[in-house]
C-alpha cells in the first residue's frame, strides 16, 4: 500500500495541518450550541458565568470524529493511495558503464583455451546482470563514460538493445571523467520527467583527475570491477633537435609504474623506416627501476638527418600492453643548398658557413649557370647573361644589370632605417653606420625595402616565386661589416626564402585527452594554428604560455606557431591518476528489486465516496442542518407576514 | 394533499358528554343550560317563597292557596346563556418545537369548541400575539362545527405576545363579562399576571390553560448555549448544566405556580398542560379535576 501522489511525510502535514485547523474551528463554532427558545426569562435566573477554559472540551466528539475521518479519506483520495507496493511504479535507471582505457587490461592471463579477459569484458558482464535484475517496466539508458561522457541508448524499455549497446561498447583511450557522468546522470533523471531510478556506475572507479565533487545523488550505486592489476606504462616521449649539433634529436621518455609492487623494466627505442617493418637499428636501451607510483624519465640521443619512425617498448610486457610501446614519426633534416658567384668568395663564406642547415657551394662568376636545381643563388657584384630560374641574392648589381631598377648611386650616406614590422628586419637596429657608396633602388610597389638611406632604399625583396633579393651594397666590403646586423641580415634573408628548412621541430608522443602544450617565449599567439592529420582545426585555449587542446581520439596534432612546429602523437592511451574513493552512503553490490506482488490497485474513488458520505452524515447528524430546524420552521410565518 | 384534521371524529364523539363548567353567575343572562343561582323565570322549579306585593301573579300556585289559603310564590331556575370567549396565543414563543405548542393548543382549543356547541354555548374564539386577532364565533351546535375547524386550521403563529395590550382591547370590546379561557405559554417578557388580573377585575372568570413542551420546562442541552428568544430575537449566552437546569426548572415552575394562584384567586381555574400529554387526557384528567368541564 502505497501513496502516488504525496509521500508519507507530505500526507501527514497536511492531515496534522487540517485536523488543527478543524478543532480551532470546532472549538470557535461547535463548542458554543445556537438555541432558539421561547423566552429568555427562566434562562436568566440559571445563568451562570461563562468559562473560557470550558470551550476547549469538545461538546460533540462523535461529530469532530466524523469529520477528521472523514478528512482523511478525502485527503487519501487525493493522495491516491494505492494497493500493492510502490517499486511496481516504472522508473528510469542510468547505467553508466566505465569504457576507459583502463577498462582494456587484462583481468586474468588466458588459461589453456579459455581466452584472456578484459576489464572491459567484467564491466560488461555486471552490466549485463544489472539490466537483468531490473524489473521490466523500468527504463534504462546505456551511458558510456571515459573523459567524455556519451549516451548509448535513450531510456530503453527493450533489455534485448540493452543488451546489445552493452555488447558494443568498447574501451576508450582517454581515463574516466566520473564526475560528468554523473553529472550528466543526473540532469537526464531530471528531465526524463518520470520517477528517477538508480543511477548505476559499473566500473574500476579509476579517475582521470580528481575525485567528483558532491553531486547529490542518493540513488547511486556502484558495480566495482576488481583491477588488482600492475602495470608499467610509457607515459610520454618527447624528441627534439639538439640546440647544440642540428644532426642529433633529443628524446626524453617518461616511464610509470601504476602498480602497487616495484617494477623493474627495460626501456629500449629502435628507428627504422617503417613503424613495424625490417630494417629498425638500435637507438638505446636504459633499465628502470621504478618503486610503486613512481614516474622515472630516460634520455637518449641519437643522431639522424633521416626520416623514420622511432619507436619505444618497456619490457617485460604487462597485463595492459597498450602502453608498452610507442611509435614516433621524426621528420627528415634538410639542407638549403646555396651556391655563390663571386670573386672573392671569402667575404661571404663566414656568413653562411654560420647556419647548419646550409650546405654553400662557391663558384666563380664564370660558371655562372641559370639553372641552379633548386638551390639558392647568391650574385656577388656579378650581371649574369641570364636570370637565375629560382631564388637569388643580388649583391651590388651592375646598374645595368640589376633586377630592380637602380635610381642613384650615392656615396657616404647615412644608413636611415630598417624594415621593422617584418620578419625580414627582425633584430635589425643598427643605424649608425654610413654606406661608402650604394644604389639606391626604384621599388616596386608590392617590394619589400628592408634597408633605405635618406634617398631610398638601398635592400629591396621582392616576394613571388621566384623570391629575389637585392642589395645596394656590399655588407662585407661597406660600414655594416662590424655589426651585428651583417649575420642578422643574412639569416633573416635566408629564413625568408627558405621557411622549411629552418623549421624548428618538436615531437611528442602523449596520451590522447587534454594536451597542454608549453609555448617558447618568443611565440606570439596571433599565428597560432592548431590541426589534425587530415587538416582540420583543433580548438585550443590559451592559458598564459601554454597552450591546451583536448582530443579523444588517437592520431597526430601539430601546432603551428611561426617558424616552430610541435608534433603530438597522441597514441598513448590516457591512464588513471587517482582511485575513487567511495563515498559510504553509495550503494554497492547487486540490487535486489522488491517483485512487485500484484497490479496497483486504485482505492480513491472509493475512499473519495466514503469521505462525502461521512461529511454528509456529520452534517445531517450535527450540522447547520438540524440546529436549523426550529429557524425553518419560523420562516414560512415571517413569509406569510411579510406578504 | 389534504392536511390531516385537528380533531377526528372518534375523539369529537368522546367529547360530547363534556360540558363546560363556570362558577360565577353574571347578571343578566338567560338561556344556555347552566344553573344559575338566581331564580328566575326558568323552566326547571327551583322552590317556594312567600308572595310579596308586586310578584308575578302567573307565578303563584293556585293550588297551594285553595289548600291553605296563603299566597306562595313558585321560583324557576334561570339557565344563563353565558358567553364563553376563548383566547388562543398566537406568539413566537408558540412556535418552539416545530410548531408543537401551537398544534396542541390549537388542538386542545377545537376540543373546548366543540364541547360548548354541543351544549348550544356560543363561543367566540380570538387569537392574539401582540394584538386582539379577529373574532370567530362558534355557535349552532355541533352541526356548525365545521367552519370552526377551518378557522383553527387556517391560523398561524407569529408576532411578539403583550398581553397587557391584549386584555385592553379585550376588555374594551366585550362589557358582557363571561368566562373567558386563555390558551397560551404565558411567555410574556413583561408579565401577563398583570394583564390577567385586570381581566379579573372586570368580572370575568378565567380559565388559563398553559401549554408548555419539555423543552421549555426542562431544556435537554448541556454546555455552552448561545440562546435566542424566539419572539424578540434578543441573545443571551450561557453555561449550562445539571445545575443551572434545576435552577431554570424552578423557575419556570414557580412562574406556573403565580398563574395558578392568580387563576384560584380570581375564582377562575388553572390547568398546565404539557405538549407530551394527550390531548383527550387532558381533557378527562387534569381539566376535569379542575372543574374546567365536566
Amino acid at each position: 500500500m502505497h501513496l502516488l501522489n504525496l509521500t508519507l511525510g507530505q500526507f501527514l502535514a497536511l492531515f496534522g495541518s487540517m485536523s488543527a485547523l478543524m478543532l480551532a474551528l470546532y472549538l470557535l463554532d461547535r463548542s458554543r450550541r445556537r438555541q432558539v427558545v421561547s423566552t429568555l426569562r427562566f434562562w436568566i435566573s440559571a445563568e451562570q458565568p461563562t468559562v473560557v477554559a470550558r470551550r476547549r472540551r469538545i461538546q460533540q466528539p462523535l461529530s469532530l470524529l466524523l469529520q477528521l475521518v472523514s478528512m482523511a479519506l478525502l485527503l487519501l483520495a487525493i493522495a491516491q493511495l494505492r494497493l500493492g507496493v510502490p517499486a511496481s511504479a516504472p522508473r528510469d535507471h542510468v547505467l553508466i558503464l566505465d569504457t576507459s582505457a583502463w577498462m582494456s587490461a587484462r583481468a586474468a592471463p588466458p588459461h589453456g583455451r579459455v581466452p584472456a579477459r578484459t576489464l572491459m569484458d567484467l564491466a560488461r558482464e555486471r552490466a549485463r546482470a544489472y539490466a537483468r535484475a531490473v524489473p521490466r517496466r523500468d527504463r534504462i539508458m546505456l551511458v558510456r563514460a571515459d573523459a567524455l561522457t556519451t549516451p548509448a541508448t535513450a531510456f530503453e524499455p527493450d533489455r534485448q538493445r540493452l543488451m546489445e549497446a552493452i555488447d558494443a561498447s568498447e574501451p576508450g583511450a582517454t581515463a574516466l571523467n566520473l564526475e560528468q557522468a554523473l553529472s550528466f546522470a543526473r540532469q537526464i533523471q531530471a528531465q526524463s520527467g518520470r520517477r528517477p531510478g538508480e543511477v548505476v556506475f559499473v566500473g574500476t572507479g579509476k579517475l582521470a583527475d580528481h575525485e567528483p565533487g558532491k553531486l547529490g545523488l542518493r540513488n547511486l550505486r556502484f558495480l566495482s570491477v576488481p583491477d588488482a592489476i600492475e602495470n608499467c606504462g610509457l607515459r610520454s616521449i618527447g624528441v627534439r633537435r639538439s640546440g647544440a649539433d642540428s644532426g642529433v634529436w633529443e628524446i626524453y621518455v617518461s616511464v610509470r609504474n601504476y602498480g602497487v609492487a616495484p617494477r623493474t623494466a627495460t626501456l629500449a627505442l629502435s628507428f627504422g623506416p617503417s613503424p613495424d617493418g625490417p630494417g629498425k637499428s638500435p637507438v638505446g636501451t636504459q633499465r628502470l627501476v621504478l618503486p610503486p607510483g613512481a614516474e622515472r624519465e630516460a634520455s637518449f640521443a641519437f643522431r639522424t638527418r633521416a626520416a623514420g619512425f622511432l619507436q619505444a617498448q618497456l619490457f617485460p610486457r604487462d597485463a595492459f600492453s597498450a602502453d608498452d610501446r610507442a611509435v614516433l614519426q621524426l621528420p627528415p633534416q634538410t639542407l638549403l643548398r646555396v651556391i655563390v658567384y663571386s670573386a672573392q668568395p671569402d667575404l661571404l663564406r663566414p656568413v653562411l658557413a654560420a647556419s647548419p642547415q646550409v650546405a654553400a657551394t662557391f663558384r666563380p662568376p664564370s660558371q655562372y649557370s641559370a639553372d641552379s636545381a633548386g638551390a639558392l643563388v647568391i650574385l656577388d657584384r656579378f650581371h649574369p647573361p641570364a636570370p637565375p630560374l629560382g631564388d637569388s641574392i643580388w649583391i651590388d648589381p651592375p646598374a645595368a644589370g640589376s633586377p630592380v631598377p637602380v635610381r642613384a648611386r650615392v656615396t657616404d650616406v647615412p644608413f636611415v632605417r630598417w624594415l621593422a614590422d617584418h620578419p625580414l628586419g627582425a633584430g635589425l637596429r643598427t643605424k649608425d653606420f654610413r654606406l661608402e657608396s650604394t644604389s639606391v633602388f626604384e621599388a616596386a610597389p608590392d617590394d619589400l625595402k628592408i634597408g633605405e638611406v635618406e634617398s631610398g632604399p638601398v635592400i629591396v625583396a621582392r616576394p613571388g616565386k621566384p623570391k629575389l633579393v637585392v642589395l645596394g651594397f656590399h655588407p662585407a666590403l661597406s660600414a655594416m661589416r662590424y655589426e651585428l646586423s651583417t649575420p642578422l641580415l643574412f639569416a633573416n634573408l635566408l629564413r625568408w626564402i627558405a621557411p622549411g628548412i629552418f623549421r624548428r621541430w618538436e615531437l611528442n608522443t602523449a596520451s590522447v585527452g587534454t594536451v597542454r602544450a608549453p609555448l617558447d617565449n618568443d611565440v606570439r599567439s596571433a599565428g597560432l594554428r592548431v590541426i589534425r592529420e587530415d587538416g582540420a582545426g583543433v580548438p585550443f585555449t590559451l592559458r598564459g604560455r601554454a597552450l591546451e587542446f583536448f582530443t579523444g581520439t588517437p592520431g597526430t596534432v601539430r601546432v603551428l606557431a611561426e617558424d616552430r612546429e610541435y608534433v603530438y602523437s597522441l597514441t598513448l592511451p590516457q591512464l588513471w591518476e587517482s582511485k575513487w574513493d567511495v563515498p559510504t552512503d553509495v550503494r554497492r553490490g547487486m540490487p535486489k528489486f522488491p517483485a512487485p506482488l500484484r497490479e496497483a490497485t486504485d482505492l480513491w474513488q472509493w475512499l473519495a465516496v466514503a469521505g462525502g458520505a461521512g461529511l454528509l452524515a456529520e452534517w445531517l447528524l450535527f450540522g447547520r442542518l438540524r440546529r436549523g430546524r426550529a429557524r425553518v420552521s419560523r420562516r414560512p410565518m415571517a413569509m406569510r407576514k411579510a406578504s | 394533499m389534504q392536511p390531516a384534521p385537528i380533531l377526528d371524529r372518534e375523539f369529537l364523539e368522546k367529547l360530547e358528554r363534556l360540558t363546560l363548567q363556570w362558577q360565577k353567575s353574571f347578571a343578566g343572562l338567560v338561556g344556555g343550560h347552566n344553573q344559575s343561582r338566581f331564580a328566575g323565570a326558568g323552566q326547571e322549579f327551583l322552590d317556594h317563597r312567600n308572595f310579596h306585593h308586586g310578584d308575578d301573579l302567573r307565578a303563584v300556585n293556585w293550588r297551594a292557596y285553595l289548600r291553605l289559603e296563603k299566597l306562595f310564590l313558585k321560583m324557576f331556575q334561570v339557565e344563563p346563556r353565558v358567553p364563553v370567549r376563548m383566547l388562543l396565543d398566537l406568539s413566537d414563543s408558540m412556535n418552539g418545537g416545530a410548531w408543537q405548542k401551537f398544534h396542541y393548543a390549537r388542538r386542545l382549543a377545537g376540543a373546548l369548541c366543540y364541547v360548548g356547541m354541543v351544549r348550544l354555548d356560543s363561543i367566540e374564539i380570538h387569537g392574539f400575539s401582540n394584538r386582539l386577532g379577529r373574532r370567530f364565533l362558534c355557535t349552532g351546535g355541533r352541526h356548525r362545527f365545521g367552519p370552526v375547524l377551518d378557522c383553527l386550521g387556517s391560523m398561524e403563529p407569529g408576532g411578539q405576545t403583550d398581553f397587557l395590550a391584549v386584555m385592553r382591547e379585550f376588555i374594551s370590546s366585550y362589557s358582557q363579562a363571561g368566562l373567558t379561557i386563555v390558551i397560551s405559554d404565558f411567555l410574556d417578557d413583561q408579565g401577563c399576571q398583570r394583564a390577567l388580573q385586570y381581566l379579573a377585575d372586570f368580572g370575568h372568570e378565567l380559565v388559563l390553560l398553559q401549554i408548555w413542551s419539555e423543552a421549555d420546562r426542562v431544556p435537554p442541552w448541556d454546555g455552552e448555549l448561545e440562546l435566542e428568544d424566539a419572539e424578540t430575537g434578543s441573545q443571551m449566552k450561557v453555561q449550562f448544566d445539571d445545575s443551572a437546569r434545576v435552577r431554570y426548572t424552578r423557575a419556570f415552575d414557580e412562574y406556573a405556580d403565580s398563574l395558578e394562584r392568580l387563576a384560584l384567586r380570581a375564582g377562575g381555574r388553572y390547568v398546565g398542560v404539557s405538549t407530551a400529554q394527550a390531548v383527550q387526557d387532558v381533557l378527562f384528567g387534569p381539566l376535569v379535576r379542575a372543574r374546567g368541564v365536566a
